[in-house]
């Protein structure tokens, strides 16, 4: 029976809607979306979102495929003879065909040379993009499991293990980070520098440095959350038909700590991109020269920058922009989950 | 109030204790000796066999607890070090002999307070001077392009690395413009090179930390402004026929003010434990600077020392905070 002969005393038609095809076009406009769905909508409508997110992967691009990109403009890290590129006599300034500051622009060192060394700038620009994403990326995926896991467990489980825990995170919240950067690094250097995998071990035990202090954020962020979360009925439903502890945990809380992770996510990642940079500055990060910060630290020389600011700039205007639109883009997602300043 | 006290106290020692311990355990289970460094620059770099008369004297052949026992023993009662053949006297609260420079580690950092606080107090001022009259500012001209242009603007800076903000700021106004008052950045004492080398040597430092931080407390100090502004005894007070001086100020900023005085404490006291990054771009030779060489030189005492200072100094900080927020605000009630 079609809904057209239904009489008026059937329920099909109490209602003023008109009767539709629960497949039809309208029936899945009006069907519910996701909170996730309804913040991806957001996003793709705010424009500095959208700029943003374009800035970052082009960043993205230009990490993942570093080597083919050098090859395509000809150019490589190897370090070349330094005198065929630079003039000693000039305080090691690149010679002019080299390019800028002394020549003009040439496309076999679109970025020019590196003073002293003779070195492309745009191979290591590249790669220094490379190196500070990946380990930005990796800082924040370890920060971000060992923060929920630890927030998980103490929110949960409260009582002793709760209060331990909250110890702990209140403990690496005092410790000032610089400092305990400054002290693990070389010492975790220290033990491998005669490996021949030194820059990989090097990389890992800064990301291990840097995820070792970024998760307590998270922690209490999804502390707070499961605290609140916990005694909501759908966890007490699964408490009482037996279910084991880890489930509850990671199949009905996890997927309601989606904001928050992504939360701590967005502003995570470009603290850790600055930090590499600042700390490869310090000295006490990457020292195989293929990092933004290194680059920034040979080039902050009082000599070089009168001389050669563009050696400079190239790497800081990578960490700004980079840093800048990470910011914006984790501002505006911030603002797209917060159901308070939906419109 | 005092029972909370003494409990933040407690675990303020606990956390001293365990973070001197991690310290200790790190060097102790590291992978190079620690006395190797030392060794090289006292055989000048023939160190070969003698290092074990190195780790011998500097007690890396004993259980580790046992050297954690003298170290605490040192710091409460003082004791007597021997470094290979050379004994050093190191008074009550010792923390140990510099490697390097073979001086009681707490005159040193007693000696290196002076820049850095200099740095952090003059820093901190600038954030209050720049950051809350500016917020207010903001705050009483809400929703006006001046207030937007400004709320951007400082968002924007503000998301710079801080360090490059620094380095920047040095590399232009020292070394390209050489603006004569910036030209000579560093530590001067008082004592030794009169007040005006003392200020003009720290006065880039101070300006790059006033700007870079007050973003935070314009940002800070707006909210909370906006937010007291729009109370009801605002209104009361405008309906009295209060001058608007003194209903922003004296009704309006009191009560703004509170979040934003403990943001200023913990503030205040990250940059007491130590500005790495001011002191190594402006090459003030404080704490963090004192740090960063200790890392490199790998002189354990001193990098253990530095750790602790800034973990005692941002713990009482913090407590400091919490104490004052409670007399602040008598909705706290510390428990």
């Amino acid at each position: 029976m079609s809904a057209e002969t239904a009489g008026p005393e059937t329920l099909g038609s109490l209602s003023d809607e008109p009767q539709q095809d629960p497949n039809s076009q309208q029936a899945k406009e009006i069907s519910g979306k996701s909170p996730l769905r309804i913040a991806l909508g957001r996003l793709a409508r705010d424009k500095i979102a959208v700029v943003c997110a374009v800035v970052v992967l082009f960043f993205v691009i230009c990490a993942m495929f570093a080597g083919t990109i050098s090859d395509l403009f000809g150019v490589s890290l190897e370090t070349p003879l330094a005198s065929e590129r630079v003039d000693g006599l000039n305080n090691g300034l690149p010679k002019p065909e080299m390019g800028p500051p002394v020549g003009p622009f040439t496309w076999e060192h679109p970025m020019g040379v590196a003073p002293r060394t003779g070195e492309d700038n745009l191979a290591y620009w590249l790669h220094g993009c490379r190196v500070s994403l990946l380990i930005a990326f990796t800082a924040t995926l370890i920060a971000s499991v060992v923060g929920v896991v630890i927030g998980l467990l103490a929110g949960f489980l409260g009582g002793a293990v709760d209060k331990v825990l909250s110890f702990f995170i209140d403990m690496f919240l005092t410790i000032p980070f610089l400092l305990a950067a400054l002290t693990l690094a070389p010492i975790l250097n220290e033990r491998f520098n005669t490996s021949p995998d030194y820059p990989t071990i090097q990389k890992f035990s800064l990301v291990m440095v840097l995820a070792m202090f970024g998760w307590m954020g998270t922690a209490r962020l999804i502390r707070g959350e499961v605290l609140a979360l916990r005694e909501r009925e759908f966890v007490q439903a699964a408490r009482v038909m037996g279910m084991p502890t880890s489930r509850i945990l990671f199949k009905e809380l996890l997927p309601n700590l989606a904001a928050p992770i992504i939360i701590s996510v967005s502003l995570m990642l470009p603290a850790f991109v600055a930090l590499e940079a600042g700390l490869a500055y310090l000295g006490i990060g990457v020292t195989d020269g293929v990092s933004w910060g290194q680059t920034i630290l040979k080039a902050a020389t009082p000599t070089y920058f009168r001389e050669y600011p563009q050696y400079l700039w190239q790497p800081l205007l990578g960490i700004v922009a980079l840093v800048l639109s990470l910011n914006l883009l984790g501002d505006a997602v911030r603002d797209a989950l917060d159901p308070k300043t939906r419109r | 109030m005092f029972a909370y006290v003494v409990k933040r106290l407690i675990s303020g020692v606990l956390v001293v204790t365990l973070v001197s311990m991690g310290i200790f355990l790190l060097f102790w289970f590291g992978p190079s000796s620690p006395a190797q460094p030392i060794c090289d620059r006292e055989t000048s770099n023939r160190c070969g066999d003698r290092i074990e008369i190195y780790e011998e004297t500097l007690g890396y052949n004993n259980p580790v607890y046992e050297e954690y026992g003298k170290f605490v023993q040192g710091v409460f009662v003082g004791r007597t070090l021997t470094i290979a053949s050379s004994e050093y006297e190191c008074p009550a609260p010792c923390l140990g002999v510099s490697y390097r420079t073979k001086q009681p580690v707490k005159e040193e950092l007693v000696s290196r307070m002076p820049a850095t606080f200099s740095v952090a107090i003059g820093g901190a001022f600038l954030y209050l001077l720049f950051g809350v009259p500016i917020g207010v500012a903001a705050a009483r001209r809400r929703g006006t392009v001046a207030d937007k242009a400004l709320v951007s603007s400082f968002l924007f800076i503000s998301s710079i690395p801080y360090y490059l903000f620094a380095l920047l700021t040095w590399l232009y106004l020292t070394i390209t413009f050489e603006v004569p008052l910036f030209s000579d950045t560093g530590y001067f004492s008082i004592g030794e090179n009169g007040p005006f080398k003392w200020f003009s040597g720290l006065f880039l430092a101070w300006v790059a930390l006033g700007i870079f931080g007050c973003t935070q407390y314009t940002r800070f100090t707006r909210g909370a402004m906006v937010e007291a502004l729009s109370e009801d005894y605002i209104r009361t007070a405008k309906a009295k026929g209060l001058p608007a001086r003194k209903i922003v100020y004296k009704h309006g900023l009191r009560a703004a003010l509170v979040p934003v005085v403990t943001i200023f404490g913990i503030d205040f006291g990250t940059l007491l434990a130590g500005t790495i990054f001011t002191e190594r771009i402006f090459e003030i030779q404080g704490i963090g600077w004192w740090a960063l060489e200790a890392v490199q030189g790998k002189d354990l005492p001193v990098v253990m020392a530095t750790a602790l200072f800034s973990a005692v100094v941002l713990i009482i900080s913090n407590l400091l905070v919490d104490v004052v927020y409670s007399v602040l605000d008598p909705r706290v009630r510390l428990s």
